[in-house]
C-alpha cells in the first residue's frame, strides 16, 4: 500500500481515529497491530522479517547489558546477522550477477539461484535502525528496550517503508504514546501529508513520465546537450519531489498520532559546498553514516590527510552501494566521495592563504560547481546501466549539440518546478510569518480560510495527478 | 578525580567557544546546526582531554554526543564511568 493511494488515506484516517478514541494502555498494541496490516500489504510472508530480527535484537541487546565483558561480541554478532539479512535479500542478485561475468571470463559454468525473492519493503531503512540500537546499547547511549517498544520502533508504519532512519532514543520513549490530544497535531500531520501528496503526485510522477522516456535502455541514441541537462536536472528534481514528498507524508502520517520524526530535508539544491549538500539531503542517513561510520574510522586516524580521503571515498561508496545493488549507484556515490575530497583538499588550501577565504567569487564558484557536480551524479544514479550514463554525460560535458526532442511543455514544467526550488526557502517564511500572526488573532482570514483551500487544491492535485499509485523510488532501496 | 558537573560545562563551553570561533551559549546546538563539524569534533575532544585531565577515546563515540554543552558534559560524565 503505497502513501499516495486511496487505500492507505482511508487506512490513516480509520487508524488516526482509533488511535485518539482509545484509552493510553490500548495504544500501543492498537499501533502494533495497524503497523503490522501496513506492511502485510506489501506481502504478509514478510512481517516475519523485521520480527525476527526484532526478536534478535532484543535478546542480544539484553545479553550485552546482562554481561558487559562479552557486549562487544554480541554487538558484533548482531551487527553481522542484520547485514548477512541485507545481503541475502538485497545484494544477492549483483554478486551472483558480478560472479557470472568472472565465471564467463573462465569459461566456466554459471551459477544462479532456484527462485528468484523479492526485496523486503523497508529492509534497508529498519537495519540501519537495528544496528545503531546496538552500538548505542554497547556504548551506553541507551538502555535494552522491551521487546514491544523495539517491534514498534522497527515497524512503527509511518516510516518502517523508507525512513527518516531513526535512533531508538529520539522514537522509542514517544512510542510509549502518553501526549493528550492537542488539535495543533492534526494540522501539522495534515499540512504535511497534502504537501507531500502534491509533491509526489503533482510534481515527481509529472517529471518522471519524460525521465523515464530519457533514460530508457531502449531510447533513441543519445540525448543533445541540452536535452542531456535537462534530463539530467529533471532527475535531480523529481527523486527530490519523490522523496522529500514520502518524507513529508511519513512525518505528517506520525505527527498525526503525536509523534515527531526529524526532518530528511532542508532546501537540498541551496547547498553552498558538497558537504553543506550532504548537510541537507537525506538528512537522517547522513547523520547514521557520520555518526556509526564516518567519525569513529576518522577518530581512530585522529583525522589525519590520507585516512580521512580514503574514508570519504570508502564510505560514499557504501552509501550509493546501500541505495542499491547496481554500479551506476556505486559510481553515483564514488563522485560524491570525490567532490567530498576535493572540497577538503580546497579547505587545507584556503586554511594557507586567507584572500581564497574570503573572496566572494570563490564562494559563488564552489555554489555554481555544487550544483553541476550533484546534477552530472545523478546521470549514472538514474541510467540503467554505465553505458546510457557515460553517453549522457559525455553529451553534457564533451559532445556539445543544440537539437531538442521533447515537448515544449517538458522545458517548461522542469524550469517552473527549478524556480519554485529557488523561492521554496521564501515561501516557507512567508507562510510561517502569516501564520505566525493569524495566531494573534485567532479568527483571521487565514485561519478560516487559508488551509481549507490549500488542502482542497493540495487534494485536487493529487486526485488530478493520479497514476494508480506510481511507487516512490526510496521504496525500491 | 573528574570535576563536578559545573566544572565539566564550564571547560565545555571555552573549548567550543575557542573551536567555533564564537561565544556559545546554554542549549545552543552544535553539530546538528553545523557550527562545528565532525572532524572539529575531534578538535573539541583533545581540548577537553587537556582543561579535565580525563581521558576521551572518541572511538566509542559520535558527534551527536557533543551537541550541547548539558550533553557534551553527560558523555564526559559516562566516559569516565564506564572507565572506571
Amino acid at each position: 500500500m503505497q502513501f499516495n493511494s486511496f487505500q492507505y488515506l482511508v487506512f490513516l484516517f480509520v487508524a488516526v481515529v482509533a488511535y485518539w478514541l482509545l484509552s493510553e494502555r490500548y495504544r500501543r498494541p492498537f499501533v502494533l497491530v495497524a503497523s503490522l496490516a501496513f506492511y502485510a500489504t506489501w506481502g504478509i510472508r514478510f512481517v516475519t522479517i523485521p520480527l525476527t530480527l526484532g526478536v534478535l535484537v532484543f535478546l542480544l541487546g539484553r545479553s550485552m547489558a546482562a554481561n558487559p565483558n562479552k557486549a562487544k561480541q554480541w554487538m558484533w554478532l548482531g551487527i553481522n546477522c542484520l547485514l548477512a539479512s541485507l545481503a541475502f535479500f538485497k545484494y544477492r542478485e549483483f554478486i551472483l550477477a558480478n560472479v557470472n561475468t568472472i565465471m564467463t571470463w573462465m569459461s566456466a559454468p554459471h551459477l544462479s539461484f532456484a527462485k528468484s525473492i523479492a526485496l523486503p519493503i523497508g529492509i534497508s531503512f529498519y537495519t540501519f535502525e537495528a544496528i545503531s540500537y546496538l552500538i548505542d546499547i554497547r556504548q551506553g547511549r541507551v538502555k535494552p528496550a522491551t521487546l514491544m517498544d523495539l517491534c514498534l520502533f522497527f515497524m512503527f508504519w509511518p516510516n518502517v517503508m523508507s525512513g527518516p532512519i531513526v535512533r531508538a532514543r529520539e522514537l522509542v520513549p514517544q512510542l510509549h504514546f502518553r501526549l493528550k490530544f492537542e488539535p495543533r497535531f492534526v494540522f501539522e500531520g495534515i499540512d504535511r501529508l497534502v504537501w507531500g501528496l502534491v509533491q509526489k503526485n503533482a510534481v515527481a510522477n509529472l517529471l518522471g513520465i519524460w525521465v523515464n522516456k530519457g533514460f530508457s535502455p531502449v531510447g533513441a541514441g543519445m540525448p543533445s546537450t541540452v536535452d542531456g541537462w535537462f534530463l539530467a536536472i529533471a532527475f535531480g528534481l523529481q527523486i527530490y519531489f519523490d522523496f522529500a514528498g514520502y518524507s513529508n507524508m511519513a512525518i505528517g502520517a506520525a505527527r498525526l498520532l503525536g509523534v515527531t520524526l526529524p526532518e530528511n530535508f532542508r532546501q537540498p539544491y541551496y547547498a553552498a559546498t558538497p558537504p553543506d549538500f550532504w548537510s541537507r539531503w537525506h538528512m537522517t542517513l547522513s547523520r547514521w553514516i557520520r555518526d556509526y561510520l564516518f567519525f569513529p574510522i576518522n577518530a581512530k586516524w585522529m583525522g589525519a590527510p590520507l585516512p580521512l580521503y580514503a574514508s570519504l571515498l570508502g564510505v560514499m561508496t557504501l552509501v550509493g552501494l546501500w541505495h542499491g545493488a547496481g554500479w551506476g549507484y556505486i559510481v553515483w556515490g564514488l563522485m560524491h566521495g570525490a567532490y567530498l575530497v576535493l572540497y577538503r583538499l580546497y579547505e587545507s588550501l584556503k586554511a594557507a592563504n586567507s584572500v581564497i577565504g574570503q573572496s566572494r567569487i570563490v564562494s559563488g564558484c564552489w555554489r555554481l560547481l555544487t550544483l553541476v557536480a550533484i546534477t552530472a551524479a545523478w546521470v549514472p544514479f538514474r541510467s540503467p546501466n554505465l553505458h546510457k550514463a557515460s553517453g549522457i554525460l559525455s553529451s553534457m560535458f564533451v559532445r556539445f549539440s543544440l537539437g531538442t526532442a521533447y515537448s515544449f511543455t517538458f522545458y517548461g514544467f522542469t524550469l517552473v518546478v527549478l524556480l519554485f526550488c529557488v523561492v521554496e526557502p521564501i515561501v516557507v517564511r512567508k507562510l510561517s510569518e502569516i501564520e505566525e500572526n493569524a495566531g494573534a488573532n485567532g479568527l483571521s482570514l487565514f485561519r478560516i480560510l487559508g488551509r481549507p483551500i490549500a488542502y482542497s487544491c493540495g487534494f485536487l492535485l493529487f486526485m488530478l495527478f493520479d497514476e494508480n499509485n506510481t511507487q516512490f523510488i526510496y521504496s525500491q532501496f | 578525580m573528574l570535576p563536578d558537573r559545573t566544572a565539566i560545562r564550564n571547560a565545555a563551553r571555552d573549548a567550543a567557544t575557542q573551536i567555533a570561533g564564537r561565544p556559545i551559549k546554554d542549549g545552543q546546538r552544535l553539530v546538528s546546526s553545523g557550527l562545528i563539524d565532525s572532524l572539529s569534533i575531534l578538535r573539541l575532544i583533545a581540548l577537553l582531554e587537556r582543561k579535565l585531565s580525563v581521558s576521551i577515546p572518541p572511538e566509542t563515540l559520535q558527534p551527536e554526543d557533543f551537541d550541547d554543552l548539558d550533553l557534551i558534559a553527560e558523555t564526559i560524565e559516562r566516559v569516565a564511568k564506564s572507565a572506571g
